[in-house]
């Protein structure tokens, strides 16, 4: 029942932002200079931010393109995991070994730095859009490990089960395993996915508060919290609030899904 | 000048929260105690050994120098050294001490002292910043015919020597103490790295106010280090702090409104923040773009479509004036009055970019050859100042049709491209003047040097006019009559307005603030900012 709702929900939030971006016929770019910081108005409905442009639709573009970005990445991300967690728990215990060592390795990598040095080393004129995704992939390369290790695991223990040496001694195909093999992963895999949606969120926002995200004018929920670096803009504007009450909102509903499943 | 680079570095908040957390919280001070905040901690307290702001404050506070330079009149006003003379050629510079001058402990300062302190400037061991002001230290030779006369020789005239002597604080002979002894308006009394420097009033400063009253009027200063903008500015409500120099412009509008009264705005400070083209021919960029670059009518177009007046509104919350040169209104000795820069009009440049074979085609602009005109703009992370300009300017040239992404990149990225790998089409940064005089600035305009920035390390002028650059600003160093040197500083004014090489956006102003008890302000845009009359500065209610 209650992942109807949070599912509800979130179906509810990406339809109202879907519904925002394609009838409000405003851009998220657009500038509107006489009114930077202005209030809720029937103009702009949540006001306006620095530049003067619309907050309800940046907030709207932004959880698309947050949202679209971390599901696309966490599927990347648990696809990789999946893959590299059963080939090693099927693979000779050397080469496990050796393939669990490397997840262990990128897992020790202080990955801040090396998202800030792959950032800088873009090339300069690529467009936000791609920026974005780009920015996402990286998310995604490095987000791959931590649930390997528990799709290898549960691989593991999966390879040693009664049904697998059954199979085994039935002569089946190690491809025919597999297929076998995957529904019994996925009360594993579906958590995962789930769970990295808002890590990958959470690591957006982080990267965009450094400036190193989506670029402008991109809107991004990084980008907006950004301005809540000071507290002259606080005091200025309670509505500065609002994206990130969303923000928590949503990773919330997504944690309580996981708990459902 | 210099890169503003601390300014830079403020955005991690972990590293503003681990600073938060060191500095100590300020318990009851005494009245007549004068406290603010330093960005960090000094790096040295030996006066001879200064190369950054905060140690220059406290050198500032503590030094006893011969002369001292007036921020207001840009004159040097007699100090330890109740009058000068210099020679014809410059050459010979004699200083006649005041008499009855003593130390912070109590010794007598005489010729001997002031030798002593001035040849272990000249001397190379010491490695001080200050010798590079003398062109040849080595050959510099001081003399002490009497105990209260000093007579230096010069193997060259040397431009300013108001400025010069100004940093040089007379120690005790053979006993340099980190400021603990001085001869200026306080010494050193303690130093908690990380925490604070505490300040004492010299009992054996020189100067008296006109009834006699010994000065400085405060009885110390406690200079606390805090990194974090947020918390020096909460303190300063709570009163823990009488000022804030250097107010970032967001906070402005919050003292204004909380604290009534305390803030003030300067109008446009000496520094600017300027955009340019990368125009080097050792960039790793496509040929076509190189050549826009290096279009003076592409340069221009950009300057006129630009909307200045909306970012100084917009960025910086209306404190910042619009800037069209380098030189800033502010600095009233230099600025060129008759100053003619491309106007801003839109349709003008529409106009300028097609008599140049540019041409529009739907939304987008495209060169002689079919290339679309497309750019990046980069810019430091973490400053929001700078980044909102380049996403206004984003928009302004839109309008012409030029696609423009901006990039912020961290700091050592940004310098990485900018001095060494040239990989960067335009950039957005700012420059600090330390100094009004211009010639402070030959390493900026002069072809051959690394921060030439928009085609640094030039073996010959690239073109006519950076060779006329060159040319005036030798000329302005090189000049002993005042209206030569302005003459070849108006002239490089002009050229820099009609070529844009740095196409200017906005003076900063200055902005600061004050607590209503402190008495005694007479702000300047000039270093050292609104403290430099701390002599006088006193609190309402105050001991004195």
């Amino acid at each position: 029942m209650r992942s109807r709702v949070t599912v509800g929900l979130l179906g509810f939030l990406i339809a109202a932002a879907v519904l925002v971006t394609a009838l409000s016929g405003r851009n998220y770019a657009t500038q509107d200079r006489d009114s930077p910081m202005a209030g809720a108005s029937r103009m702009h409905w949540t006001g306006t931010d620095d530049l003067g442009r619309d907050r309800t639709i940046r907030m709207a573009v932004a959880l698309l393109i947050g949202v679209a970005g971390a599901v696309a990445a966490s599927a990347v991300s648990v696809s990789l995991a999946a893959g590299i967690g059963t080939a090693a728990a099927f693979s000779p215990r050397p080469v496990g070994g050796a393939l669990m060592l490397l997840s262990d390795i990128f897992l020790a990598l202080p990955w801040l730095f090396l998202l800030m040095i792959v950032r800088s080393a873009l090339p300069l004129t690529i467009s936000p859009m791609r920026s974005a995704a780009v920015t996402f992939f990286i998310l995604a390369a490095l987000g791959w490990p931590a649930c390997a290790r528990a799709v290898y695991r549960g691989a593991l223990d999966l390879r040693c089960s009664e049904w697998m040496n059954q199979g085994r001694a039935a002569g089946l195909s190690s491809a025919q395993l597999i297929r076998g093999l995957l529904p019994h992963l996925r009360p594993l895999l579906v958590p995962q996915f789930l769970l990295c949606i808002p890590a990958f969120l959470v690591a957006e926002a982080n990267m965009g508060a450094l400036g190193l995200g989506i670029a402008e004018p991109l809107p991004s929920w990084g980008g907006m919290l950004m301005e809540l670096d000071n507290s002259a803009m606080l005091a200025r504007s309670g509505w500065v609030y609002f994206p990130i009450a969303l923000l928590v909102g949503l990773l919330l509903l997504l944690e309580s899904l996981v708990h459902e499943v | 000048m210099r890169f503003r680079t601390q300014a830079l570095f403020v955005l991690p908040t972990l590293v503003a929260m681990v600073t938060a957390t060191q500095a100590t919280s300020q318990g009851p001070k005494p009245s007549a105690e004068l406290a603010w905040a330093i960005r960090y901690d000094p790096k040295t307290f030996d006066p001879a050994k200064v190369d950054e702001q905060v140690s220059e404050t406290v050198r500032f506070l503590t030094g006893g120098v011969l002369l001292r330079l007036n921020p207001q009149t840009q004159e040097p006003q007699p100090e330890l050294a109740e009058s000068w003379t210099s020679s014809a050629d410059g050459r010979v510079i004699s200083f006649r001490l005041r008499s009855g001058l003593r130390f912070s402990d109590g010794t007598s300062l005489t010729s001997q002292d002031v030798a002593w302190s001035l040849r272990r400037i000249l001397d190379p061991a010491t490695d001080a910043p200050t010798a590079e002001e003398f062109v040849a230290p080595q050959k510099v030779t001081v003399e002490t015919p009497d105990p209260r006369t000093v007579v230096v020789r010069l193997p060259l005239r040397i431009l300013g020597i108001g400025k010069v002597f100004d940093e040089i604080a007379i120690e005790p002979a053979g006993r340099a103490s980190q400021g603990r002894v001085t001869s200026g308006l306080f010494c050193i009394a303690n130093y908690k790295r990380g925490q604070f420097v505490q300040l004492k009033a010299n009992p054996n400063y020189w100067k008296r106010d006109a009834t006699g009253v010994q000065l400085p009027y405060a009885s110390g200063i406690r200079l606390e280090v805090v990194g974090n903008r947020e918390q020096e500015i909460a303190r300063f409500q709570r009163g823990a702090y009488d000022l804030i120099d250097g107010l970032p412009p967001e906070y402005y509008s919050l003292l204004a409104q909380k604290s009534p009264g305390t803030a003030r705005d300067l109008g446009p400070s000496l520094n600017s923040e300027q955009m340019w083209f990368n125009q080097s021919p050792a960039a790793p960029l496509p040929d076509f773009e190189k050549a826009w670059f290096q279009n003076r009518t592409f340069r221009v177009a950009i300057s006129q479509s630009i909307h200045r007046a909306d970012l100084a509104r917009i960025a910086y919350d209306g404190h910042a004036t619009p800037a069209y040169g380098f030189i800033s209104p502010a600095n009233t000795l230099w600025y060129n009055t008759h100053l003619q820069v491309p106007h801003e009009d839109t349709a003008a440049a529409v106009r300028l970019l097609s008599s140049a074979g540019f041409h529009k085609s739907g939304d987008h602009l495209y060169d002689t050859a079919g290339h679309p005109v497309k750019f990046s703009i980069v810019t430091n992370s973490g400053n929001s100042a700078r980044q909102k300009m380049a996403t206004l300017i984003q928009q302004d040239l839109a309008a012409l049709g030029i696609d423009v992404t901006v990039v912020t990149l961290d700091f050592p990225a940004l310098i990485e491209r900018l001095m060494h790998s040239m990989d960067y089409e335009a950039c957005l940064l700012g420059l600090s003047n330390v100094e009004p005089d211009p010639n402070a600035m030959i390493n900026v305009w002069h072809s051959a040097s690394p921060n030439h920035q928009w085609n640094p390390s030039e073996k010959t002028p690239a073109t006519p006019w950076e060779a006329q650059i060159d040319k005036d600003m030798d000329l302005q160093a090189s000049s002993v009559r005042m209206q030569d040197r302005r003459r070849a500083v108006d002239d490089v004014q002009q050229i820099v307005a009609d070529q844009q090489p740095f196409i200017y956006l906005v003076y900063p102003n200055a902005l600061y603030a004050v607590s209503p008890q402190l008495i005694g302000v007479q702000p300047t845009v000039f270093q050292p900012g609104i403290v430099w009359n701390v002599a006088s500065l006193r609190l309402q209610g105050g001991k004195r």
